[in-house]
């Protein structure tokens, strides 16, 4: 059933990515973006990390697709415009990358396989909370710190820029 | 879910899911993210792509840490997702800034930086 | 004290009054020039411990500069030539450093004067007591620089400035074959320590090839003004009179003699035949050009170049004949005979710039011979100790010129008649033009205001002159050296050729014969007037006379306007096509295009640097999996 599951999620997490890389529409994009982040949160229950997965869906798919969505609707209501002609350069480049992406992956199912192993009790959640709050409590209160500053930086760059059309 | 042991059982799918499955599927996630980078010329598109191969990374150190049995790991990605959340926001100011310089987010008008 | 230490000293007093005097004394001008005569007294005290105290060839020697093998030391050779030659500089010094009292008292620029004074003692000091080559090298650019300080001494006239320049110049032409001498000495023998060389040679001279020997004669002819690099010494006289007499006179020029006796060792046939003509043509020329001029320091100037030309023949006239032991006496007599002549020429012609300095003093800097006259009375002193200064000159028997030139003849006569013939032609000009200037000088009426109303100069400038006279008398006697010398420079004075028998009294009259028809011929000639008699009787010889005389200039001249020049902006030229151009600015420009190169990579577009960073990956993966 565990295998089952986990294929069922894969397919989807990889569709739905592939999906915010060939949708031409931003909006589509950030809807796909948002079905692959559930698809990861699933993956992630299905190793056994669920608070891990709760918070996951929290801050990714409630806050950081609700910004992206914020901001693409507010530049680009117009939508991407028509195709562009193909031009040579870039579509040789892509398929370059392909390929290279393809041989990347080949080369990692080949010889990238660890030895099999077999899962292992899954920690719980007091002792995720212990580690936390004893061994990693510097990188806690840094990330307390850096959560300050980047509110503070981006409440400064928006609101120059507002002052700056004010003043004309 | 019948289909599977027949499956199982031809050798088309291997025995039972492990560490390397899901890596492959995060070394997939990272390589779409990356094409998509590549390929969009939208920078909000671009900037999600990013996010994806974030994930794809997070993705990867749950399920080493799943795997060996250590802790550290949910802990890393605990702290990535917090992290990433920070750099969302503010590189969303940045673009939104941007915008208001350039209005536009193609990014083929973004060449300030030429020669 | 030991010795070293005392040769030490005679260098270091006048360094430390040339920079005491450099750095703080240069507005005091009173306070300098005491100083520096004070050090000069200094030099002469100790030298005369060195010379008068019996020390000779104490080991002191000093490793200066070592670069891998090549070692430079500064050391000291103390053998009877060099006491000699110390002698001359420190007394003859000492007797000009009063003169320049009196004669620079209302000059204000006194200090930077006596500094340089003090520099040339150091320098000239330097060249005498030098053990090596190479040191002697660095002392010789010495005294040209404070030669060219010297003559430049009212550098707000151009000419003095030019001459300085000329003189500097046409030395250091000399001083390129010199160096290329050393270098080549060095090279071929493995050392340039005089001691080193004169062991190497042993019972015979180290004969390694002609060059060297004539290319360290390259020196001389710059330093002693010979043929053809003569033309800065009538120019350096636009330095002040004291200057003259003694650089330009007795000591500096003579270093160039100086240097060939210690260089001795190396001296090859032919070399010495080479000088012995070199000195024998210049000691004509100069005799020549020296009749017509009117200005009293250019004829005595030229006179100077005609001794020097008496002494360098002097030392080519030592030739080497086949068989050991009479080569090295007969080097060594060519030698001594033009040490002799310098010592008794040291003397006698820094007695006659002396005494042309007293008369350009007491006459307001009047120094054309045609406006003076009428001075025997006004100037008793000064007139007594030139005709003493005069009679050693030409050779008037009894005083001390006479045995000199009488050595240096007889040298000739046994050696090479024709020039023989040529010495006793300049010795009779020599009678003649210095007669010339000094019936012109002093005789007569006065023919000008400077002149009606000159008087004798004070003590501090009458002194020297007659302590000079005695020595322009006495120093031609053996009985001055050995007696009231203590015998100090028997090494070098000892074999001075001196005619025995029959030929004594053939030398006798040859010498006296010349300077009689010289001495009367002028008398006759030349009467006290306001213009020359020359020209006015005989122009066509005047005219040819004076052609002569500036031929020299005139062919340097349009040598460096027409040749070195044109090949100077050729040579221009080429630097700015290669140097500038290709190298410099190609150099530059290559820089450049590897820039644009580099800026071309900033498209601007954020999917190219993506682009640049798959590949990054990539080769890193690569790395990673050992494929390279």
């Amino acid at each position: 059933m565990a295998d089952f599951l986990f294929y069922l999620f894969a397919f989807l997490t990889v569709l739905a990515a592939v999906g915010v890389v060939l949708n031409r529409n931003a909006v589509n994009a950030a809807m796909c973006l948002l079905l692959s982040f559930a698809g990861v949160a699933a993956l992630f229950t299905l190793l056994d990390a669920g608070l891990l997965a709760f918070v996951f869906l929290l801050v990714y798919a409630g806050a950081v697709v609700v910004l992206f969505l914020f901001v693409v609707m507010l530049f680009d209501v117009q939508g991407a415009g028509p195709r562009k002609p193909y031009k040579t350069v870039p579509a040789a480049a892509s398929v370059v990358a392909l390929a290279l992406l393809t041989t990347g992956l080949l080369s990692l199912i080949e010889r990238g396989r660890l030895p099999g192993s077999v899962p292992v009790a899954a920690p719980g959640f007091k002792e995720f909370a212990a580690r936390l709050f004893t061994t990693y409590l510097l990188p806690v209160q840094v990330t307390g710190f850096l959560l300050l500053i980047a509110m503070l930086g981006v409440v400064v760059i928006s609101k120059r820029l507002e002052t700056k059309e004010a003043a004309q | 879910m019948n289909a599977l042991p027949p499956l199982l059982a031809a050798g088309w799918l291997p025995a039972q899911v492990g560490l390397n499955h899901y890596l492959l599927v995060s070394a997939l996630l990272f390589a779409i993210g990356f094409f998509g980078v590549l390929l969009r010329r939208n920078t909000l598109v671009i900037y999600m792509c990013l996010e994806l191969m974030l994930n794809a990374s997070a993705l990867a150190a749950v399920a080493f840490s799943r795997y060996n049995g250590t802790i550290d790991g949910l802990i890393l990605v605990f702290f990535i997702i917090t992290v990433a959340a920070a750099e969302v926001a503010v590189g969303l100011a940045i673009i939104v800034a941007l915008f208001r310089l350039r209005h536009t987010v193609q990014v083929e008008e973004l060449t300030l930086l030429k020669n | 004290m030991d010795p070293a230490q005392l040769a030490y000293l005679v260098l270091l007093i006048p360094l430390a009054s040339a920079a005491v005097i450099a750095l703080f004394l240069r507005r005091q001008g009173a306070l300098a020039s005491y100083l520096s005569v004070a050090a000069a007294a200094g030099i002469v005290v100790v030298s005369s411990v060195l010379i008068f105290g019996g020390y000779r060839n104490f080991p002191a020697s000093v490793e200066w500069l070592r670069f891998g093998g090549f070692a430079l030391s500064f050391g000291v050779k103390f053998d009877d030539l060099a006491a000699l030659m110390l002698f001359v500089v420190s007394f003859v010094g000492f007797f000009i450093h009063v003169f320049s009292l009196g004669y620079m008292r209302d000059d204000p620029a006194r200090g930077r004067y006596f500094a340089g004074l003090s520099v040339f003692m150091l320098s000239m000091c330097g060249i005498v007591v030098a053990d090596n080559l190479f040191m002697l090298f660095i002392f010789w650019e010495l005294v040209g620089f404070s030669s060219y300080l010297l003559i430049g001494h009212w550098y707000e006239r151009p000419s003095a400035a030019a001459a300085a320049n000329k003189a500097f110049i046409v030395n250091r032409v000399g001083d390129f074959g010199f160096l290329l001498g050393i270098i080549w000495c060095y090279h071929a023998i493995g050392t340039t320590n005089l001691s080193e060389l004169g062991r190497l040679g042993g019972p015979h001279w180290l004969m390694v090839n002609t060059a060297i020997p004539l290319l360290l004669f390259c020196g001389a002819v710059g330093k002693s003004a010979q043929m053809p690099l003569h033309v800065w010494l009538p120019d350096a006289m636009e330095g002040p009179t004291p200057v003259s007499a003694l650089i330009h006179a007795a000591t500096m020029v003579a270093a160039g003699i100086y240097m060939l006796c210690r260089i001795q060792v190396l001296m090859v046939p032919d070399a010495l035949t080479v000088i012995m003509w070199v000195g024998t043509i210049t000691a004509l020329y100069a005799a020549i050009c020296a009749i017509v001029q009117t200005d009293i320091k250019r004829v005595l100037a030229y006179s100077t170049l005609s001794q020097l030309g008496y002494m360098v023949a002097a030392f080519g006239l030592g030739s080497l004949v086949q068989g050991s032991a009479v080569k090295t006496a007969l080097v060594a007599t060519g030698a001594a005979a033009a040490m002799f002549h310098l010592t008794t020429h040291a003397f006698f012609k820094a007695l006659l710039f002396l005494g042309a300095g007293s008369v350009i003093h007491a006459c307001h800097h009047e120094q054309d011979i045609f406006k003076l006259g009428g001075l025997t009375k006004k100037m008793p002193w000064t007139f007594l100790t030139f005709t003493v200064g005069v009679f050693a000159i030409i050779g008037m028997p009894f005083f001390a010129g006479f045995f000199s030139k009488d050595a240096i003849l007889y040298l000739a006569h046994e050696k090479n008649p024709m020039v023989f013939g040529v010495l006793v032609f300049t010795a009779v000009l020599t009678a003649l033009y210095m007669t010339r200037l000094w019936r012109i000088t002093f005789f007569g009426q006065a023919r000008s205001e400077p002149a009606a109303h000159a008087k004798e100069n004070g003590p501090v400038m009458v002194i020297p002159l007659v302590l000079l006279a005695i020595g322009a008398a006495l120093s031609g006697y053996g009985f001055f050296y050995d007696t009231l010398l203590g015998d100090a420079f028997k090494g070098v004075l000892s074999l001075v050729p001196e005619p025995e028998g029959a030929a004594h009294w053939t030398m006798v009259t040859i010498g006296t014969g010349a300077m009689l028809v010289g001495l009367f011929s002028a008398l006759m000639f030349y009467h006290p007037a306001a213009i020359d008699a020359l020209q006015a009787r005989v122009p066509v010889i005047f005219g040819g006379l004076t052609f002569a005389k500036e031929s020299f200039d005139r062919l340097y001249g349009y040598y460096v306007a027409k040749v070195q020049q044109r090949f100077a902006m050729l040579l221009n030229l080429l630097e700015q096509i290669f140097l500038a151009g290709w190298l410099i600015r190609g150099g530059a420009s290559a820089v450049g295009l590897l820039g644009m190169g580099a800026r071309a990579l900033y498209v601007g577009k954020l999917n190219v640097y993506v682009y640049w960073f798959l590949l990054g990956v990539v080769l890193l993966w690569g790395f990673a999996a050992g494929k390279f």
